[in-house]
């Protein structure tokens, strides 16, 4: 037997009234503090404060380890051990594996750096492990915290009001923050939405503009001073395509009812737990990518793919853009792994402008095979859309970037 | 034998999991965590046991599409036994989903999740009556701590369909 709603609660009250007694209940601090958190004149401020506070420790450590650490290791002593001890130098496997090396005053030199050298164990390893570790440590660790406090739902109720001007709701910063981490589960995350227009603008919104911690990583890493410039112009771009797709795709953008959760205390094994399987994660499934992609542009470079598309594409990176035809290489090795393209481009040389342009450019231009992989899963028809609107996006808001430096006279 | 994890998003589903199958499965406090199905085993009186952990769902009408996972798996699994996870600071609510399950001609046990915060919150819970009325298994839980699992796990072997008219005699019948 089946009964109707109406029904269902009717029964439910009679069993409630014979087995539930709600005893007084007293106000604690916990429900305190979490109030305070949510209620916009305080909570605003609050998470304002969290989001500076897990950057600037981001920041740090990730430094702290990188420059302090891994720079030295892999320049002093990993670099110049490979460049001696691997065979054949000058060939193409010395070239692909140890170092692409530079010709200065007619004479073959060797990189002194892991950023420079190019070679898949050099700067494939530094980025992976050097840079990007560190970074997603860091990183999972202080996402983890504020999965498990419970402080996600009340940053989702307070930026509920902005995410209604793009078809979203105050949930979808679940899915964009952990996009932050990795898009792939920012992908699956978005299925906590519920109307296919919403999944659909959340979809290609992280797809094209959030940033992955990896290549948050090795941004902070090899361009630390134009890091603002570049988020800043992704957070636009994610408002003002979000409008612009808000208001051309059809569907409902429902409100939400959200249960905020008590704050909890953390438990330290299951933070572990977290923090471990992700890199876990990281050394089986990027780590592979890193070093495959830092082997297929070796290998692209070696046989002049790079260069005929870089000339062939000259007029679009050069004349639309603004930025080096040189962009043409990182942007190849930008489909496996953002982290690795970023490295690559940090080391071409160009203005500040262009650097802030061609990193953009990376970040939206197409999303790596990992999150692709997630989308076509997600559904094809999602997938198809998406890359329609990253055409338009690519093109659109990367010519107006190149506008903008044009009419501050730095481009 | 094969059971289903189900049950409101955030009750503790993916814990209980990871408890009963020594699994890995993300564990976070806020709902939605879950948005996909996880298989895992466990042995209970030496008998292999597939668990699923199916993402929260308010009830089985799906209103998103995590929640549309979750009551897919339950048609397409007909010959499962259903755990119940009620968050027993909110019973009226997780009843409500546990009905629709009995309704649906499903066998289950209940668990009353976070029985600690009910506590905490004063608010008193008579599992006898409830289990009296319901005509199924119900344990206090704390899944983080384990509190309660093993009595959950030997109480599985009791779980049978329950008719719904039988529910509303035990309550006093319908207004």
């Amino acid at each position: 037997m089946k009964l109707t709603i109406d029904q269902r609660w009717d029964l439910i009250d009679k069993i409630a009234k014979q087995t539930i007694t709600f005893g007084e209940y007293r106000h604690t601090l916990k429900d305190a503090i979490g109030e305070f958190t949510v209620k916009p004149l305080t909570g605003i401020p609050i998470a304002i404060a969290v989001m500076y506070a897990f950057w600037s420790i981001f920041g740090s450590f990730a430094g702290f380890f990188t420059d302090g650490f891994f720079v030295r290791l892999f320049d002093a002593y990993w670099l110049p051990w490979l460049q001696e001890v691997f065979p054949g130098q000058g060939g193409w496997l010395y070239t692909i594996m140890v170092d692409a090396g530079g010709i200065e005053g007619g004479e073959f030199v060797l990189s002194d750096n892991c950023l420079e050298s190019f070679g898949v164990l050099t700067s494939g390893l530094f980025v992976a492990i050097g840079v990007v570790l560190p970074a997603i440590v860091i990183f999972y660790l202080m996402l983890a915290l504020l999965e498990d406090i419970g402080y996600m739902p009340r940053l989702a109720v307070l930026i509920d009001t902005m995410l209604h001007k793009i078809g979203l709701h105050g949930y979808a910063i679940v899915p964009t923050i952990l996009s932050l981490g990795c898009n792939v589960p920012g992908v699956t995350a978005t299925r906590i939405l519920e109307t296919k227009k919403q999944r659909f603008i959340m979809m290609t919104l992280l797809a094209i503009f959030i940033p992955c911690g990896a290549q948050i990583g090795i941004m902070q890493d090899v361009i630390p001073g134009l890091m603002g410039w570049i988020l800043l112009y992704l957070i636009i771009g994610y408002f003002i395509f979000g409008y612009i797709l808000n208001k051309i795709v059809p569907g409902k953008a429902p409100e939400f009812l959200i249960d905020v959760p008590p704050y909890r205390r953390p438990m330290l094994s299951n933070i572990a737990k977290k923090v471990w399987g992700r890199i876990a994660g990281f050394f089986k499934v990027a780590i592979p990518f890193v070093l495959l992609g830092a082997a297929i542009v070796g290998v692209l470079y070696q046989i002049g793919v790079i260069r005929f598309l870089g000339d062939a594409l000259a007029p679009v990176f050069v004349g639309w853009f603004g930025v080096p035809k040189e962009t043409a290489g990182p942007l190849i090795a930008a489909f496996l792994r953002k982290d690795l393209a970023v490295a690559q481009l940090s080391v071409i040389e160009m203005t500040e402008y262009q650097m802030i342009t061609a990193v953009v450019l990376v970040s939206i231009y197409f999303p790596c095979v990992a999150t692709f992989a997630m989308m076509l899963k997600e559904g094809w028809k999602e997938l198809l859309g998406a890359m329609a609107v990253l055409a338009v996006v690519v093109f659109a808001y990367g010519g107006l970037i190149h506008l903008i430096g044009i009419l501050l006279g730095v481009a | 034998m094969k059971v289903l994890l189900m049950g409101h998003p955030n009750v503790g589903k993916s814990v209980f999991f990871n408890r009963l199958t020594g699994a890995n499965v993300t564990e976070s406090n806020y709902p939605g965590t879950t948005v996909d199905f996880t298989k895992g085993y466990m042995k209970i009186d030496g008998e292999d046991v597939e668990l699923i952990d199916v993402p929260g769902t308010f009830s089985l009408d799906p209103k998103d599409k995590a929640e549309e996972v979750a009551v897919a798996i339950l048609y397409e699994n007909k010959d499962v036994k259903v755990i119940c996870v009620i968050d027993a600071s909110k019973i009226e609510r997780g009843v409500y989903l546990a009905l629709e399950i009995l309704e649906e001609g499903y066998p289950i046990v209940i668990a009353l999740n976070m029985w600690d915060a009910a506590v905490d919150k004063n608010i008193q819970i008579d599992i006898n009556n409830l289990q009296r009325i319901l005509g199924v298994a119900v344990v206090p839980t704390v899944a983080i701590s384990g509190e309660g699992i093993k009595e959950l796990t030997s109480r599985l072997k009791e779980a049978r369909p329950v008719e719904i008219d039988d529910i509303i005699r035990n309550a006093g019948g319908l207004t």
